[in-house]
């Protein structure tokens, strides 16, 4: 799976556009303060979570990922998270992220495909005590839940710096 | 001594390494002090056989990687010739690098700076504006380095007087071949790519702990609580139980051998033979029934290659040293020639679980080494490696043998350490005192 800038789809209304910021909003404050059952309760059952070493040609199939999570392998890395013994997160990184940059196109099918830029800053407490900073793009892949709520089935983590050394990284990105 | 030694002849200025190694304990000055780092550096990685990569990481002429040896910055080329050959990437003029991406391909290699030109063998050929420069081209190279290759896994040395690869190796040739062996035609490709993770730790961190065994129920509680693995039985279980073991193969060279916990095949893999059946005809047609079985029984090697290179079962993994304090983990998927694409996908999904910086392991095992640094930052004096002293034998092969908790592993790793840090001959069998 490879992925170009956003081609143009159907970009989407105001109201559209609304909610999905506030989407990525909310999964962006769960994911900075460790609430992971709350964050697991907007992947569908189809979810992939993946963070390529980077921008650019990667396959999944074919070049190692620095996470290649399925719906099934996500459980178990939420699971690990919640034993409370996942040293690398005890105690948790106090983190806090900024999301900007956000375009939102409307797929043929009805579903949403969102792209947005992100910088991380996280206090390693589990170790080091110092901050770590993370920047890359993002894209996810949202759709409409019987209820009318929007839920995430694809999230994928570019990192500037996805091909360099990187820290323990343990926590939701 | 070539120009890329630096004046390790100083032996004023040397730390007494031997006083600060001894057969059960070592001293935590060791992971901290810039001096010992300085001294590891001329005697460790400018001195003997470091690993650089696998012949098929390059298999088209021309095709070249950057890797760092030691703070070196190296290319790893191949030549015209078909042959591959290690050169520095500084280049001869005044010393810019001269290859910036981390892989390429290219019929020369031209210096940014100023424009010079070499060939693939580091040979000088041509130099913009020649009617000011009337030296002799033949004196300007890419530096090459001492290297050799077993199985295709190619090692360089900054000192042309090296022994020979097969004399550092030792017994440990047995390791790599094991793990080619887990290819039916004997033949590994190393072509997804490198995974780097960052220690905020001291290097011998990194294959201490990848060959210790005694950590895996405290570090990793939170993999064993989440999921069900061939480790549960193989490194997690009760001390009277684990029939896994910790060997010295000798020359530093260490292995936490699972296969005795392995009751049956692909368990090394997580899977069964039901799953990938492919495999396993191609495994004993390729190999026979015998020893076939065996192979996929007891699956791949976890052994550490002195100094830097660690067979990581179905990984291939490099420790590149940083500074005293700190470190990065390279990692790619032992990926097998003539296989089912099924299993190569299967290896790399199971190499980001298992390594790497969001890895259900290796995410833990980084922070641990941190916080173990900065225990260790200033007055630390000495750490314990004894376990397993009480229990060891040898078996026939001259390997020394404990429980897959024991220290030995590290011990076998700190003799060597020993050995090539004070100028010691660092071949031949390390003494054999230490049976019970
Ligand atoms: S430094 Fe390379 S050409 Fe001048
Ligand atoms: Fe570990």
């Amino acid at each position: 799976m490879t992925i170009a800038d956003a081609p143009g789809q159907t970009t989407v209304g105001l109201e559209e556009y609304h909610h999905i910021s506030a989407f990525l909003f909310r999964e962006a404050r769960l994911a900075d303060e460790s609430r992971y059952a709350e964050w697991e309760s907007l992947v569908e059952d189809d979810m992939l979570y993946w963070v390529p070493r980077g921008e650019g040609e990667f396959d999944m199939n074919l070049d190692i990922s620095i996470t290649a999570d399925n719906r099934s392998r996500l459980r178990t890395r939420i699971r690990q998270l919640m034993t409370g013994k996942r040293h690398a997160q005890v105690p948790v990184s106090a983190m806090r992220r900024v999301v900007g940059n956000i375009e939102a196109e409307r797929m043929p099918n009805g579903e949403f495909r969102v792209f947005s830029n992100f910088i991380l800053h996280e206090l390693r407490r589990s170790s080091t005590a110092t901050v770590e900073v993370w920047a890359g793009r993002v894209e996810h892949r949202l759709r409409r839940r019987p209820d009318g709520s929007l839920g995430m089935f694809f999230k994928k983590v570019m990192l500037i710096n996805g091909d360099e050394p990187l820290p323990s990284l343990a926590f939701i990105i | 001594m070539n120009g890329f030694t630096k004046a390790i002849d100083d032996r004023a200025g040397l730390v007494d390494v031997a006083s600060l190694v001894e057969t059960d304990r070592v001293h935590g000055r060791l992971y901290t002090d810039p001096a010992v780092f300085e001294q590891e550096m001329s005697r460790i990685f400018y001195g003997g056989w470091v690993f650089v990569g696998h012949d098929s990481e390059i298999p088209d002429q021309g095709q070249y990687v950057r890797r760092t040896l030691g703070r070196e910055e190296v290319l790893m080329v191949r030549r015209r010739d078909g042959s591959v050959g290690v050169m520095s990437n500084r280049c001869a003029h005044r010393g810019n690098l001269v290859c910036i991406k981390n892989q390429g391909k290219e019929r020369y290699l031209t210096c940014p700076y100023h424009g010079w030109v070499y060939d693939l063998e580091g040979k000088l050929r041509d130099v913009p504006y020649p009617g000011g420069f009337a030296k002799d081209k033949a004196e300007f190279t890419l530096r090459a380095l001492r290297s050799e290759s077993y199985r295709g896994f190619v090692f360089a040395s900054f000192t042309e007087s090296v022994p020979p690869l097969v004399d550092h190796l030792g017994k440990a040739t047995i390791l790599i071949d094991r793990t080619c062996e887990m290819s039916p035609t004997g033949r590994i490709r190393l072509t997804a790519g490198w995974s780097k993770q960052r220690f905020y730790a001291n290097w011998k961190m990194l294959p201490e702990n990848d060959t210790d065994g005694y950590h895996v129920n405290d570090v990793h509680a939170s993999f064993a609580e989440a999921i069900d693995s061939q480790y549960d039985a193989a490194a997690m279980g009760s001390e009277t139980m684990m029939r896994s073991e910790a060997k010295d193969w000798g020359n530093g060279h260490t292995e936490l051998d699972f296969s005795p916990t392995y009751d049956a095949p692909l368990k090394w893999l997580n899977s069964t033979p039901e799953r990938f059946p492919e495999y396993v005809q191609r495994m004993l047609a390729a190999y026979g029934e015998e020893k076939g079985n065996r192979i996929l029984r007891n699956g791949p090697p976890h052994a550490v290659i002195f100094p830097n290179l660690f067979l990581g079962e179905m990984n291939i993994v490099i420790f590149q040293p940083v500074s005293a304090s700190e470190a990065v983990q390279w990692h790619t998927p032992l990926l097998l020639e003539d296989v089912p694409d099924s299993i190569n996908s299967r290896i790399i999904r199971n190499s980001e679980a298992a390594m790497g910086p969001s890895a259900f392991l290796l995410a833990d095992d980084s922070v641990i080494s941190e916080r173990q640094q900065m225990a260790l930052r200033d007055r630390a004096d000495w750490l314990d490696i004894s376990r397993g002293l009480n229990r060891e034998r040898i078996d026939e092969l001259g390997v020394i043998v404990g429980h897959v908790t024991d220290e030995g592993t590290n011990r076998g790793f700190w003799q060597q350490y020993r050995k090539v840090m004070t100028g010691e001959a660092g071949v031949g069998p390390r003494p054999m005192a230490l049976s019970a």
